[in-house]
């Protein structure tokens, strides 16, 4: 780990540098490359009204006129409100093949479809779980018996029967009732549907950051002369809590 | 790294060319004449030459800096090599390079396109190139008379003759460069051989004129640069043009640049060659190791070096043979070497003038894929770096609007998320710094309206000295404008409004507060006043349409926060719209508002606050992250570890 305290560039430059950190400042960034980043972060993300104000303010174009947008944003939100049924429909209304083709992902949708049936029914008085039985042996047994993951994925997710509701599950089973699942598949989807696209499904931002990231963890292996700590001026603290979000303060 | 010198020596070594060099100046001249006119980028200085020898531009070419003064940089042993006959392949490999530049001399082995290095080392040649232009421009009228296409003809035999010249203009106009860039290997080296070997043609051609070598003799020449480590991966090949009448005793490799060019390469230290006799590979010895097929008459052999990982390889007519060596040492230079001992036996070279017999872009490209895999497999769950960094930049480059819209769908998504989840829950998803936005942006808007008025009250203020006496104070008026504007620009700046985006917005006023601000106001700001009669009636346009864009601003900002629950912004706004309520406001209770002292420290409190609300960083962090990464991707390429195969702006910029 690295980078996690405030830059200090804003140093007096009597101060010593370090000639790395000459070599840091020698490097000229384009601001057209990061509006760049920025603008193909909003689009590939699906953040349409940012996107839509920066286009204006930056004076520059919304690339490609990506129509899929308004879908992706939708199809994220119901994601991440657990309404996976409305998901699947929206993903299946803009291309079918998309979870044809992907046989992990649709699992990784009706899972949480389970999960969210799992949540609903284990917290009413009745605690009728028949719902969430039916659900699990019509759709997503089928697709587990012949993947031995899919079934282990089944099998976990089913033991949340047993201990729900409560405070204290194991590590492995609060995994899949966090608010970061739903995330992490929406984020699939997303992919997965500007890749049908034939659009880059990660925005660049995120290569980037991973590339500064490993290239920094090279240099560290191979003991170039760099300094200790590598700030470039934002916070994100060590991570906190137990979801593993960086906590941003 | 093999950085050896600098220019500096490269002008110290070339100073005995350089009074050499004197008896031949008309010819250098000549010869240059024809360098600016082969270049199209050379815009209006190409305009200046009325000469032009098209059928000699690429005879010409060869007094390109590239190749002379580069040679010298690498402190290889006197007599310096002298690369003046390189003409023979311009005709056909121009398409190495995008532009008309790069289509002279210079040219981009195929597998090294699109590379940081190549970049870098075209972006040098450029700068020479440019140097020379300039040169060529500050001695037009000597060289416009002296050029003729008979002196390019002689250049190729006055060899040291632009030498002298290439001193002269790293004197006169230093390049931008600011270290040398290694450049890669072109020709066979003049001077770098055996005696008794003749380098042909193109400089590429190495022919044995000599007899029969004892048993351990042998003919070798080293080409004219080391194989560069930038490359990550450096390859060339050699065609076995004529074989010998008996045997085929060749060898194709590399050694370091003091191994004795009178043994066949690989017998000695940093020596290492794959033979065409036996097909054995040898290194550092005399007794090889079994390693491929042999070779001889018309078989293309290939030899690569792969820096990352330490190893070099052979191919046979565009087939793989194999890793050869390992584990060779990072900080030796290693030259292309042939050498050979029967008489008339002919090698020709190709160091990427021509397409390669083997795919070598393709094992450079999975090499590429190989790393790309590697960084994308760097797991972090950087979402909320990667929110903050986003909302970080649109503040700190005054992207406000954008910034506003940015938040609020962060937000709504953090909702979606943690709909059963506590409130403190969407925290996480917060960045820092969209708590503040909204009173930043608060205060921006607010300073835009008082610099208005303000605006408004100096014009009226002009405008009854100017109706008096329209003949004077003009040198004061101009400077008091131009101050106006900068400011105004920064502003602008800060509220993420460029002058170009306001070019049409004159009657923008509906929902998008900040692009209202007129393009006329902007501009006049920009013109200095003149003291004209038509400048008074201009004024007064000015004032009417300044104070009407002044209220109609300020309506939207009342609209706006009017209903702001804050306790600052209320007073704010209070203070800030009892300005309009005076006639003549500097002379109330809130001129210091309005006064230009006032005002910097108004502003730099603001910059102040957004700064400490962005960790007081000068730059973005985005901005500042790409620096780092750069930097580091050049850490990493130096020596040709695993950086020389990233390009950052190309990989992840585009």
């Amino acid at each position: 780990m690295s980078s996690s305290t405030v830059s200090a560039s804003g140093a007096t430059p009597t101060q010593h540098l370090h000639p790395f950190q000459r070599r840091v400042d020698d490097v000229k960034t384009s601001k057209a490359d990061i509006n760049f980043v920025i603008m193909d972060y909003l689009i590939t993300e699906g953040y349409p009204r940012a996107a839509e104000r920066f286009a204006k303010e930056a004076n520059i174009n919304i690339p490609m006129e990506e129509e899929s947008i308004q879908a992706r944003v939708e199809i994220r939100r119901a994601i991440h409100t657990g309404d996976i049924d409305t998901a699947i429909n929206k993903i299946n209304d803009l291309n079918p093949q998309i979870l044809d083709t992907d046989p992990a992902l649709h699992f990784a949708l009706l899972r949480l479809q389970l999960i969210e049936l799992i949540k609903t029914c284990t917290a009413t008085e009745t605690s009728d779980i028949v719902p969430a039985l039916n659900f699990a042996s019509s759709q997503l047994a089928p697709r587990a018996a012949s993947n031995p993951e899919f079934l282990d994925a089944l099998e976990k997710t089913m033991s949340l029967l047993l201990f729900l509701p409560t405070e204290n599950l194991k590590p492995e089973l609060a995994e899949l009732i966090k608010p970061s699942l739903r995330r992490e598949v929406a984020g699939r989807v997303n992919e997965a549907i500007l890749a049908s696209l034939g659009a880059r499904g990660e925005a660049q931002l995120r290569n980037l950051v991973r590339l500064r990231q490993w290239a920094e963890d090279k240099a560290r292996e191979s003991g170039r002369n760099i300094p200790p700590f590598l700030p470039f001026g934002v916070q994100v603290g060590p991570e906190e809590g137990e979801s593993g979000e960086a906590m941003v303060s | 790294m093999f950085r050896r010198s600098s220019y500096a020596s490269v002008a110290a070594g070339s100073a005995a060319g350089s009074s050499q060099s004197q008896a031949f100046a008309p010819t250098r001249s000549g010869a240059f004449s024809h360098l600016v006119n082969t270049n199209s980028n050379s815009g209006p200085q190409a305009a200046h030459s009325s000469i032009n020898h098209p059928r000699h531009q690429s005879r010409t070419i060869d007094a390109d800096g590239h190749y002379n003064s580069m040679s010298t940089s690498w402190g290889r042993a006197a007599p310096l090599p002298s690369y003046s006959s390189q003409f023979g392949y311009l005709n056909g490999f121009g398409g190495a390079g995008q532009d008309g530049l790069a289509s002279s001399s210079f040219f981009v082995p195929s597998y090294l396109r699109g590379s940081k290095y190549a970049e870098k080392l075209e972006e040098a040649h450029r700068a020479k190139m440019a140097a020379q232009r300039e040169y060529r421009s500050n001695h037009s009228s000597n060289a416009g008379s002296l050029s003729t296409s008979s002196s390019s003809v002689n250049l190729h035999k006055m060899v040291p003759s632009h030498r002298g010249m290439t001193h002269d203009i790293i004197e006169r106009a230093p390049v931008q460069v600011d270290e040398p860039i290694a450049p890669w290997p072109t020709r066979w080296s003049d001077t770098d051989k055996y005696a008794q070997l003749e380098v042909l043609e193109d400089g590429r051609n190495a022919k044995f004129s000599g007899t029969q070598k004892s048993h351990d003799e042998a003919a070798s020449v080293r080409a004219d640069f080391p194989m560069p480590r930038q490359c990550g991966i450096y390859y060339y090949e050699v065609t076995v043009v004529t074989k010998g009448k008996d045997g085929r005793m060749i060898g194709v490799g590399f050694s370091g640049p003091k191994v004795p060019l009178s043994r066949i390469p690989g017998w000695e230290p940093e020596s290492y060659a794959y033979h065409g006799d036996d097909g054995q590979s040898f290194s550092n010895t005399t007794s090889g190791k079994p390693f491929g097929p042999k070779f001889g008459t018309l078989d293309v052999i290939g030899c690569g070096i792969n820096f990352r990982t330490g190893t070099a390889f052979f191919t046979k007519n565009g087939v793989f043979i194999g890793n050869a060596f390992k584990d060779l040492k990072t900080d030796r230079l290693y030259y292309p070497t042939v050498g050979m001992k029967k008489p008339q036996e002919t090698l020709r070279a190709n160091f990427g003038q021509e397409p390669f017999a083997f795919d070598i872009d393709k094992m450079v490209q999975a090499e590429k894929e190989s790393i790309q895999a590697e960084i994308s497999k760097v797991t972090r769950d950087e979402t909320a770096l990667v929110h903050e960094l986003v909302s970080q930049y649109l503040a700190h480059d005054g992207y406000v609007e954008t910034a506003r819209a940015f938040s609020e769908e962060v937000v709504e998504e953090s909702r979606a998320l943690a709909n059963d989840d506590s409130a403190d829950h969407t925290q996480a998803y917060y960045p820092s710094v969209l708590h503040n936005n909204e009173n930043i942006y608060f205060k921006l808007r607010c300073r835009k309206f008082i610099e208005m008025i303000r605006r408004c009250n100096e014009l009226s203020a002009q405008y009854q000295p100017l109706v008096q006496s329209n003949a004077s104070n003009g040198a004061k008026r101009t400077s008091v404008a131009t101050d106006e504007y900068d400011f105004e620009m920064e502003l602008d700046e800060q509220l993420g409004i460029g002058v170009h985006n306001n070019s049409s917005s004159t009657n923008n006023t509906t929902n998008n507060g900040t692009s209202n601000i007129p393009s006329s106001w902007s501009n006049n700001l920009n013109t200095p006043m003149l003291d004209t009669d038509t400048d008074i009636s201009n004024t007064q346009t000015k004032l009417s349409h300044l104070t009407d864009e002044t209220i109609k601003y300020g309506m939207e900002l009342k609209q706006e926060f009017a209903s702001d629950p804050r306790r600052e912004v209320k007073k704010a706004l209070e203070d800030t719209f009892a300005l309009i309520a005076y006639e003549n406001v500097e002379r109330s209770a809130l001129a210091p508002l309005l006064e230009k002292g006032g005002r910097v420290p108004v502003s730099e409190e603001l910059n102040g606050a957004i700064l400490v609300s962005l960790g007081k960083s000068s730059s973005a962090a985005l901005e500042r992250l790409c620096q780092q990464a750069e930097a580091l991707v050049g850490e990493l390429a130096e020596d040709g570890g695993p950086g020389a195969f990233i390009n950052v702006k190309r990989d992840f910029l585009q």
